[in-house]
């Protein structure tokens, strides 16, 4: 418990935890209100391709469904922030020695890396919560622009669905978390943490469109499949995804297999420099 | 005797390079004890595996009279260690830096971090980020984060590093104090001087191995001189009366290169019979300087070591 309040003192008052939230909230805003600013494509004459005239504000900004946008951009830029949060704060203990000093008073390792990963959990989930309510009133602002009337904001069934779409996203997330964690602890740095992890992130996008079998079941492909979305900020979802209850496991198993192998690396590791 | 700390045949390799080579330290309670040897011999390695960073290939450990080895992490609850740099979170306070390090080991209480920022002279910084100390306020902060726990056992790599002649002063005193009150405090070192002015036992370590240990007054006394110098026509004669000195001393130099100095081993108080020797045969020496040689025995004693590693890091071409 020591640990976990001392990691979550650590991240708090760490510029990359403020850098990493202010990044996710403002390509979250500057997305959702610049949809509601274009103007809605013209209706599509007969014989042309209805796609050419741009995507409909009304598809993203419209409630309820904007709660589900909302969380589904949150899991796809999150994910990829997760990775480098994850390398960074890992990887600093090692680049800065902090491990070290931890380890030579008597530390359990294995607790140490748990107990630094679990306040790296609760920033995450605070963190989703807080970007989750930002979304919204930027979908709201955006709807506003683009003059689309609010009417299933307090769409019950789908306020009473958010909790549990909120709970998978932040396994997802924390999967992802601490797939950057355990590289960083395998590579101990920083910088080596965050490259190879945004690396296995856009490689495995880039995979998927020639093993989808396969890669559908790495931690990335996992994670944005927890949702059952109809791919809205992931990308187009080119790739094959698992069924949302069988991704939650996968990333699931991830997860616990990324901390098992940083806590193996830390407790059995040669900690010098 | 109870050993705060010892080592037995303690062996450990990287690659293919021997660091340590069966090396048998035994370090006595409520001392300070001096470590040291040349660069690459040894010094970092033995504090990594005391403090478990590291593990070793071969050989025990014993902290404060108890086995140590990677099962036995709460050993470290009672000691207190400084290894190589001073190792913080750069963008925390001095005290913040303490206080998550207090979450870790044994439990501090949090009314021991301001005494110890107030003991190291760092209490108007406390607030300021780490990131704006001077090298010398990192160490200091870092060993007050050594001895968060109240340590029995103190380990401090090169602890003066970084710090200025007052700090110096103020971390001997502080390290003199410790052991009077009975902690044991293990300085490793290659400023000969400092660890002369500051250190009780001291171990001398060479090529992985320990090749001298014993008290500073021992030592010092093995290895006592007293210098003389003679008229270049006298030498041959103060030579012959040097000799006829009760335990007939090792006596050196005298030849032009000397300047006229003779070196005369033996312990410091004895310059007056030096002195006396020589004016019973008629010489007079133009000078006496007595004292002792730590660096000459340093020397002597780590000659054969082979020449410290160049760690690997970026080359520059030539302009």
């Amino acid at each position: 418990m020591r640990i976990f309040l001392s990691g979550l003192l650590k991240l708090r008052r760490r510029l990359a935890t403020w850098l990493t939230f202010v990044i996710l909230l403002a390509i979250l805003g500057l997305i959702f209100v610049a949809v509601g600013a274009v103007p809605p494509p013209p209706p599509p004459e007969s014989g042309s391709d209805p796609g050419q005239g741009g995507v409909d504000p009304a598809i993203l900004l419209a409630f309820p469904t904007a709660y589900d946008n909302v969380i589904a951009f949150i899991l796809g830029l999150g994910g990829l922030l997760a990775v480098i949060y994850g390398a960074a704060i890992a990887g600093s203990e090692w680049t800065w020695g902090t491990l070290k000093s931890a380890v030579a008073r008597g530390e359990n390792r294995t607790l140490y890396v748990l107990g630094t990963f679990a306040a790296i959990a609760l920033v995450f989930a605070i963190g989703i919560v807080l970007a989750t309510g930002f979304g919204v009133v930027a979908a709201l602002a955006g709807g506003a622009i683009a003059g689309i009337p609010a009417d299933g904001f307090g769409d019950g069934a789908a306020l009473a669905a958010l909790p549990e779409k909120l709970a998978r996203v932040w396994v997802a997330i924390v999967g992802e978390g601490a797939l950057g964690f355990a590289i960083a602890t395998l590579t101990r740095s920083q910088l080596a943490g965050i490259g190879v992890g945004v690396g296995l992130y856009f490689g495995g996008q880039f995979a998927g469109i020639f093993l989808p079998d396969v890669v559908q079941y790495l931690p990335f492909s996992a994670a944005n499949a927890v949702l059952a979305t109809d791919g809205a900020g992931q990308g187009g979802q080119v790739i094959q995804a698992l069924a949302p209850n069988v991704a939650l496991l996968v990333v699931a198993a991830w997860l616990l297999g990324a901390l098992i192998v940083a806590s193996l690396f830390t407790e059995r590791a040669e900690i010098a420099g | 005797m109870t050993f705060a700390l010892a080592t037995r045949g303690l062996r450990k390799r990287y690659g293919s390079r021997t660091a340590l080579d069966g090396l048998d330290l035994s370090v006595p309670e409520g001392v300070v004890y001096g470590f040291l040897g040349p660069n690459g011999a040894g010094k970092t390695t033995t504090m990594r595996l005391l403090t478990g960073l590291i593990h070793p290939d071969a050989g025990s450990i014993e902290l404060l009279g108890r086995p140590f080895d990677r099962g036995y992490r709460r050993r470290l609850f009672d000691v207190g260690a400084l290894i190589e740099s001073p190792a913080f979170y750069p963008y925390l306070s001095g005290r913040d830096n303490l206080r998550t390090l207090a979450a870790t080991g044994a439990k501090t209480p949090a009314a021991r971090i301001d005494e110890l920022l107030e003991l190291m002279g760092l209490a108007s910084r406390a607030r300021d980020k780490v990131s704006g100390y001077s090298l010398g306020m990192k160490q200091r902060l870092a060993i007050a984060a050594a001895l968060l726990s109240d340590p029995k056992l103190l380990l401090l790599d090169e602890p003066a590093n970084g710090l200025d002649p007052a700090g110096i002063v103020a971390m001997r005193d502080t390290l003199r104090r410790l052991a009077a009150s009975g902690k044991t405090v293990f300085v490793s070192s290659h400023i000969l001087s400092e660890v002369q002015q500051l250190v009780d036992v001291v171990g001398i370590i060479a090529a992985g191995r320990l090749v001298r240990e014993g008290t500073m007054r021992e030592l010092l006394h093995d290895e006592g001189v007293v210098r003389v110098r003679v008229a270049p026509e006298e030498v041959e004669a103060a030579t012959a009366a040097l000799a006829l000195l009760e335990d007939q001393p090792r006596t050196e130099g005298g030849t032009d290169a000397d300047g006229g100095w003779l070196t005369i081993h033996v312990t410091p108080s004895r310059a007056a019979a030096v002195n006396r020797a020589l004016a019973e045969r008629g010489v007079y020496a133009s000078r006496i300087e007595a004292g002792s040689d730590l660096e000459g025995l340093f020397l002597q004693l780590t000659a054969d070591a082979p020449p410290p590693e160049v760690p690997a890091g970026p080359s520059w071409a030539a302009p």
